[in-house]
């Protein structure tokens, strides 16, 4: 059996998320619904799909995952938009342009401050990505 | 790890234990506490701060230390230039996240039968929790002027009274900041959240004095027994989790061409006098000047909420402004090293300037005593006021502790208790609790956190702070 796609692990001050992937898109998808759970995002009903554009520079993997995190952050605290779909146009350890889909939340339980770098690492094995992911909250 | 008790509760770690120290690591803590902060990564994450270029004597951690991302909570770095560095991470994401406290003149028992509604006029009139903004939206030069002005903005518009800026560190204003250092994205996360408390371990409560310890200093203060007074805890929203995280993005990069090896990326950091370190500094200090305005702006509400309640029912409803500090900040300041005056950057991240008597930087009512630190408890437990010391200042760069510290996960936490359960016990002990999420109440919950009364006994020993007065909560209002 597959490990889940995203975990929450332990962190005494923060929260922390292991993702994984079978590609470094996948775990990018996959963080983004980790941080949806960590949100406590539930979309209103009935509520309308809005798309935002999202193009993205950085100096490595690791780097552009905590910019993609922290861009999607940005519209869940700002507009209470959460993230339910992703069409990458351009996917690179260092680029992406994508649409992300996504809905007004009925609710947002928590507020993530911030996606940290603190030991962050995405390493490949056997195929598949992970990385563990602290958010400041 | 090799780990010395080198006086009573001050433990050092030696440079010799890993190879790319630079100083020595040194934490306070009583030998239980000790033992305790082996089962997170806190020690770890200070020793990672004792490679930072420039550090300067030794890195220090307070009793309520806990593991956080890249410094601990709890961390004292000071670092010299022009090799010292400035490091975002070490100065955390909610830049100036402090604690203010007001206090009247009325007592406990003359304002017990308006505690229920006193917690429900600070919860309406106080906005809070998750993505609530407020009702003051800035425009972009009144931001602006927040940015450089500080709480001196918002006394200027009428939200408090001339004296508050007098008992605020800084006077509630850090020259040198600089708003066209601040991004797009922070000031429109900042601008519909002035006066506003946020989620989190944020709140605002009301406390009975206790229980004074320092009768002499406690009416320097204008503290007395049973008397009504309340703690603001929060910080720079989201305009200060903005500023760090494109200071730690943009320093990625930069820490490479300085050609710094750091053990975690969350330490980046630039040399303080560099471009790069000077454009962080000034941008910090303009989200630490939204933090000041956004506790006086709350303090604000918080007495129009007493006058509403109290002045109907004759009771004197006055709040007046002990201190406001800041636990989550670095500064330049002049400290004494080996005989020598010599200026650093001090950051303090979940620490507490605690400068002892004869200090410049006080205010002329502190001056001869030293400054009142604040300490908060957990929810439902006591909170404290020390006094800073002359110890402090030749010990901990004139730093103590900051709270209780997190011994328990969020996400433990949670598993351990229930929102509503955690309400009913609370109230069943006579604390009025307003809260917006349940979820976010059981993760503040007592048990997640150490012993506060433990953590001050330790900063008392050490000589690092004084006690003065104990607190104990009757209202807790959260996001």
């Amino acid at each position: 059996m597959r490990p889940p796609a995203f975990e929450e692990v332990d962190h005494t001050a923060d929260r922390a998320l292991v993702v994984r992937g079978r590609s470094l898109q996948e775990l990018f998808e996959n963080a983004a619904f980790g941080m949806n759970r960590i949100l406590g995002f539930r979309p209103a009903p009935g509520g309308e799909m809005q798309v935002k554009r999202i193009d993205l520079e950085a100096i490595d993997a690791e780097s552009l995952l905590v910019c993609w995190l922290s861009e999607l952050a940005y519209y869940a605290e700002t507009e209470s938009v959460g993230f339910e779909r992703f069409e990458f146009e351009r996917f690179s350890p260092t680029a992406l342009s994508a649409a992300a889909f996504g809905r007004k939340a009925a609710e947002m339980e928590k507020a993530v401050k911030a996606v940290t770098y603190h030991d962050l690492a995405i390493r490949s094995e056997g195929g598949e990505f992970t990385a563990t992911i602290v958010f400041d909250v | 790890m090799e780990i010395r008790q080198i006086a009573p509760f001050l433990f050092e770690i030696p440079r010799s234990q890993r190879a790319d120290m630079r100083v020595p690591a040194r934490f306070y803590a009583d030998e239980a506490l000790a033992a305790a902060v082996r089962a997170d990564r806190s020690l770890e994450q200070l020793i990672n701060t004792a490679t930072l270029p420039g550090v300067v004597g030794y890195v220090l951690a307070m009793p309520d230390m806990h593991q956080g991302y890249g410094f601990p909570i709890g961390g004292v770095v000071a670092t010299e230039p022009p090799e010292g560095v400035i490091s975002p991470g070490g100065v955390g994401y909610d830049i100036n996240c402090g604690v203010r406290l007001l206090a009247g003149r009325m007592t406990a028992r003359e304002v017990s039968d308006h505690l229920e509604a006193l917690a429900s006029a600070l919860f309406t009139d106080c906005p809070s929790g998750v993505g609530r903004g407020g009702d003051l939206r800035l425009s972009g030069a009144e931001l602006d002027r927040v940015m450089v002005e500080g709480a001196r903005w918002a006394v200027r518009r009428g939200l408090g009274l001339p004296e508050d800026l007098e008992h605020t560190e800084e006077g509630g204003c850090l020259e040198g900041a600089d708003p066209a250092e601040v991004s797009e994205r922070a000031r429109s996360r900042g601008r519909d959240q002035m006066g506003t408390l946020g989620a989190g371990n944020h709140f605002i409560e009301v406390d009975r004095v206790e229980r004074v310890e320092d009768e002499a200093l406690a009416r320097r203060f204008g503290l007395f027994p049973d008397q009504i007074v309340v703690q603001i805890h929060c910080g720079s929203r989201g305009l200060g989790h903005q500023v760090c995280t494109d200071a730690v993005n943009r320093l990625q990069k930069a820490a490479r061409s300085f050609g710094y090896r750091l053990p975690d990326r969350e330490l980046v950091c630039a040399p303080v006098e560099s471009p790069e370190g000077r454009a962080y500094l000034a941008a910090m200090k303009a989200a630490a000047n939204y933090a000041f305005a956004n506790r006086q702006v709350l303090a604000h509400r918080i007495r129009g909420s007493f006058e509403r309640v109290l002045a109907p029912a004759g009771i004197p409803f006055q709040l007046f402004q002990l201190y406001d500090i800041a636990h989550n900040i670095a500064k330049m300041e002049t400290h004494e090293i080996e005989g020598r005056r010599r200026t650093l950057c001090v950051h303090r991240k979940g620490a507490t300037r605690a400068f002892g008597p004869g200090s410049p930087e006080l205010p002329a009512a502190f001056r001869d005593l030293g400054q009142p630190v604040l300490v908060p408890g957990s929810m439902g437990t006591s909170s404290w006021v020390l006094v800073g010391t002359a110890d402090a200042m030749r010990q901990t760069f004139g730093s103590s502790c900051h709270g209780a510290g997190r011994m328990l996960s969020r996400h433990q936490a949670k598993r351990n208790v229930q929102g509503a359960g955690l309400r009913r016990a609370l109230e069943e002990e006579g604390i009025r609790v307003r809260a917006g999420s349940l979820a976010g109440l059981a993760e503040e919950a007592p048990s997640a956190y150490k012993d506060v009364d433990r953590v001050v006994d330790i900063v008392h020993g050490a000589g690092i702070a004084r006690r003065v007065a104990r607190l104990v909560p009757l209202a807790v209002v959260k996001g």
